[in-house]
């Protein structure tokens, strides 16, 4: 059974049940027809002014008639997933909301991954051996991005895909398991190409589809995926509870931020790329981030999935003249 | 030594050759529908008024959202650097350049030794941007030298609440049918476009000098605004919508006295 969800969640649980995790966002962004998901949520009647996410979430799940039942982040994302929550629901959709402590309260997000556990029928056992299983894949992912930023073998693009998809392992913890092994040993004979600017990328993963190679044309390379990475759980640690503790995605700004200057500083980064989704209100939080960071930042926003459009290609190319 | 600059923007192509150095000649033509028509005819006519022939230009400089259209480019640059460097050549003290063009403002801040250091442009929208004057002039029944006689005459401004073009121009319908003078309602879509400029200035940080670019600085009315709102006095160069092909200009005689044309793939 196909359990869909709406941003990362402990997938240790979906897994130790039995069930195949689907990250929405994943199965939106990579379809051929990831633009005619959104017109389907507009047909529906989403507002025009809504963020294409939202969108493409509602008409993914709607396109799969496998998908019954979706894990819905209340808090931690967006509050827009609420009124996705009850658009599905009114689909007949099963909706399981999970929610993370604003305050990253131990207690709290401990009962929220036991209401979860509850939900779908399994013990910590179980649930903590699927943890090992899983640590398994995101240490080999970690050299992958050791390779992005230590050794210059691995592309951005390349970087985002392999720590983007550590959300649900492609519902299938093996064959991903097999897909970053063999990647890797290719990418450990490559030779380093060098870029000429190293930039760091924070912020949600791109709603562009080209946006990671128009950067590599153009002499740049993204040596740092924030939130991708953050997907991958990329610090180490055996206690499940504290893993999604230490996650800084459903955190709060300031939360990130002391990952995002961490980063920046041991990847030598020579300035961001601060990707906001239109009518997200993350677009907010750039004030902060580019009062905080000491490093250049470049905001940009996108809305519908599709290339890199012009107006965003002359800032880019301006951003890397400046820094360059 | 003669280089050439060719600013393609969306409204207007403007080119612009140094000769040894010096500013030869200029053209300012309107881009139409083919940009790359417009940049050969921008660079034919500078070259006949500089009364030099095509085959004396060493190097050439594209910039703006034309630039990939500019078959005849040896290099491709942004109108942020353009921009900049044009600015600094005219007015060497230049620490923020204000950009008001076609379809886009924007707003540079410049280092000590002229070098780009921050920029911020508007957002998806043509609010504050020359498109933005062009439609309410329409509106107006009248051309932008009409709008900016019309917003000069203005004791007062109208009250204008909306920022986005179209809803803007639905609201100047609005304030004519109620009777409120056209050159209140010219004063006040200038104040509009004010708002939008001191917001993006006060996100890059304002430094003085302060220099305004683009076609929308010969508007004595909207430079006035934002250099109320900005608390600030601005410097407008002589011909403020040349300064993004100068800046070109200036970068193409860089690569011209490195005496190597750039090989491989240009932005």
């Amino acid at each position: 059974m196909k359990v869909g969800f709406t941003t990362t969640i402990p997938v240790e649980v979906l897994f130790a049940a039995g069930v195949v995790p689907v990250d929405l966002n994943n199965v939106f962004i990579t379809s051929p027809e990831a633009g005619a998901l959104v017109e389907a949520a507009e047909r529906a009647g989403y507002p025009r002014n809504v963020c294409a996410w939202i969108k493409g979430i509602y008409g993914a799940v709607l396109k799969d008639p496998e998908l019954r039942t979706v894990v819905a982040v209340t808090q931690g994302d967006c509050s827009n997933t609420h009124a996705l929550m009850e658009t599905l629901e009114l689909e007949k959709i099963r909706i399981v909301p999970f929610a993370y402590p604003y305050d990253r309260d131990r207690a709290l997000l401990r009962a929220q991954v036991e209401r979860l556990m509850e939900h779908f029928g399994v013990q910590w056992p179980a649930v903590n051996a699927m943890k090992a299983e899983l640590d398994g894949v995101r240490e080999k992912v970690r050299e992958i991005d050791l390779l992005t930023y230590a050794e210059d073998r691995v592309t951005g693009e390349e970087n985002h895909y392999y720590h983007v998809n550590c959300s649900d392992f492609q519902g299938d913890v093996a064959a991903y398991a097999g897909k970053v092994a063999t990647f890797l040993k290719e990418a450990k004979n490559r030779r380093p190409r060098l870029a000429r600017v190293r930039l760091g990328y924070i912020g949600v993963p791109p709603i562009f589809t080209d946006l990671y190679s128009y950067l590599e044309e153009n002499g740049a390379r993204v040596v740092y995926n924030e939130t991708q990475r953050q997907f991958a759980m990329p610090y180490a640690t055996q206690d499940l509870i504290e893993q999604y503790l230490l996650y800084t995605y459903p955190y709060g700004i300031f939360y990130r931020l002391e990952d995002i200057k961490r980063e920046i500083a041991r990847r030598e980064i020579a300035g961001v790329i601060h990707y906001a989704q239109s009518f997200c209100f993350r677009q907010i939080e750039d004030l902060i981030i580019r009062r905080v960071l000491k490093v250049p930042v470049l905001t940009i926003e996108g809305d519908r999935p599709g290339p890199v459009d012009a107006r965003t290609r002359i800032r880019v190319d301006a951003f890397l003249e400046m820094i360059g | 030594m003669v280089v050439a600059g060719i600013d393609i923007g969306s409204l207007s192509a403007e080119a612009v050759m140094l000769k040894d150095g010096e500013l030869a000649a200029w053209s300012i033509l309107p881009t139409g529908a083919d940009s790359r028509r417009a940049a050969g005819q921008a660079l034919v006519e500078a070259l006949s008024r500089a009364g030099i022939a095509r085959e004396q230009v060493a190097f050439v400089v594209a910039t703006g959202y034309g630039r990939i259209s500019v078959p005849f480019a040896d290099r491709r640059v942004t109108e942020i650097t353009c921009h900049a460097r044009g600015a600094v050549y005219l007015v060497p003290g230049t620490r923020t350049v204000i950009d008001i063009g076609g379809q886009d403002s924007k707003v540079i801040r410049v280092g000590p030794r002229g070098v780009v250091e921050d920029f911020a442009m508007n957002d998806k929208c043509a609010a504050g941007t020359g498109r933005f004057m062009e439609v309410m002039a329409r509106a107006l029944e009248t051309d932008l030298e009409g709008f900016n006689r019309l917003a000069e005459k203005a004791a007062k401004p109208a009250a204008i609440s909306s920022v986005c073009t179209v809803f803007a121009e639905s609201e100047v319908v609005s304030l004519i049918g109620q009777g409120t003078p056209r050159e209140e309602i010219a004063r006040g879509l200038c104040e509009t476009v004010a708002d939008r400029v001191a917001a993006l200035a006060h996100r890059v940080g304002l430094v003085e000098e302060v220099v305004m670019t683009g076609g929308v600085a010969k508007s004595a009315s909207v430079v006035a605004a934002v250099s109320r709102k900005l608390g600030v006095d601005l410097v407008i160069p002589a011909e403020p919508q040349i300064v993004g092909a100068l800046g070109a200009a200036l970068i193409a005689r860089e690569f011209a006295s490195q005496a190597k044309k750039p090989s491989g793939k240009t932005r």
